[in-house]
């Protein structure tokens, strides 16, 4: 098939199954809230509602950089779904464009010049401790299959089984990173309804629906890497049952739980960390670890 | 205002006519990722930016010293 076609395919199936599995989400804390929710399709539909509303730019905001900074956002999901869904190319260029995701939160709150959306800003900065895990994570794939390369982690799986059953804490880890990234998530620091929208603030109408275009393909391509370097090599059916299942997950974990303070936040998501580190290197050493 | 809406004619027609170019000639890899990343958050934007509504006249003002609205 072309590369072009391959690339478009992959972003459109991304957009739309990132979309509907938020939807979902939203439907599943809902429901366990005992409320009826949204329809599923509802993100989908608000998606595209914010490109036809009325959008304007206010005096406040820095404009090249409040319009540029949604571009860049979707710039580094496409780049993304490129890495990974079309190219089964490397992790280190995932954990790059996850890095750069936490530098548009940064730089989208501060463009705005709203007091919230720079509240949110300096809580993005705190925020990073999710990296950490999430490159711990990456190392120790790295450690178990000797390549930072998708296609070869899949290859690897073939032969020797699911990386989840050889180094489950990281896998815990980079699930910790996916709960952080799932919408009115326990760590979700820099959304916090205390600060409105946080960074997206002053991002409504178009800027809006450009922002929740990206955060679909977001969430899709997170869901694909975690499927992907910890449960081998799966079919469209087993990635459609998988990221169904993280959803429901999730949905329940952020239903049932209070966002943490901030500095709560960073603790906890630290000392998950910390704890999956070091016993994944025992399991290591002790031979757990083939 | 006016030159916002030239300017997103423009990037429009100029991404299409790049990812056009990608599916029908077959370049290196790296053309088509570059105008992959580049072209279709583009071709997005420049397309939100002509179909976006604008406030009326009278509502501009407001609009833009209103800011802090959330959604």
């Amino acid at each position: 098939m072309n590369l072009m076609a391959n690339i478009l395919i992959q972003v459109i199936i991304a957009f739309l199954a990132g979309s509907l599995l938020l939807g979902l989400h939203r439907k599943i804390m809902a429901r366990v809230q005992r409320r009826p929710g949204p329809p599923i399709i509802q993100h989908l539909l608000h998606s595209l509602k914010f490109f036809f509303k009325e959008t304007g730019f206010p005096k406040t905001v820095s404009k090249p950089f409040y319009i540029g900074i949604t571009f860049i956002l979707a710039l580094i999901w496409v780049v993304g779904v490129i890495a990974g869904p079309v190219a089964h190319d490397s992790l280190l260029i995932l954990f790059g464009v996850y890095a750069v995701y936490k530098i548009v939160e940064h730089n989208s709150g501060s463009s705005s010049g709203s007091p919230y959306g720079k509240l949110s800003c300096v809580r993005a900065v705190l925020s990073a401790a999710t990296e950490l895990p999430l490159f711990a994570a990456i190392v120790f794939v790295y450690l178990v299959t000797g390549t930072m390369n998708i296609g070869e982690i899949i290859t690897y799986q073939s032969v020797h089984g699911p990386l989840i059953y050889t180094i489950p804490l990281a896998a815990l880890m980079f699930f910790m990173l996916i709960i952080t990234k799932s919408p009115y998530s326990p760590f979700a620091i820099t959304k916090d309804k205390a600060l409105i929208s946080g960074f997206e603030t002053e991002h409504y109408g178009l800027l809006r629906g450009f922002m929740h275009f990206s955060e679909s393909i977001a969430w899709y391509v997170m869901l694909w890497v975690f499927l992907t370097i910890f449960f081998g090599p799966l079919n469209a059916v087993g990635y459609l049952i998988g990221m169904i299942v993280i959803t429901f997950i999730t949905g329940f974990i952020n239903a049932t739980t209070p966002i943490f303070s901030p500095n709560h936040s960073v603790m906890t998501q630290i000392t998950i960390g910390a704890i999956c580190f070091f016993g994944t290197i025992v399991m290591i050493f002790t031979g757990v670890v083939a | 205002m006016v030159s916002q809406k030239i300017v997103s004619i423009i990037v429009l027609v100029l991404s299409t006519i790049a990812i056009l170019a990608c599916l029908v000639i077959d370049f290196d890899a790296w053309i088509v990722y570059t105008v992959a990343m580049f072209g279709i958050p583009a071709w997005v934007l420049s397309l939100g930016l002509l179909t976006m509504a604008k406030p009326k006249p009278e509502d501009v003002e407001g609009r833009l010293k209103e800011p802090f609205t959330g959604y």
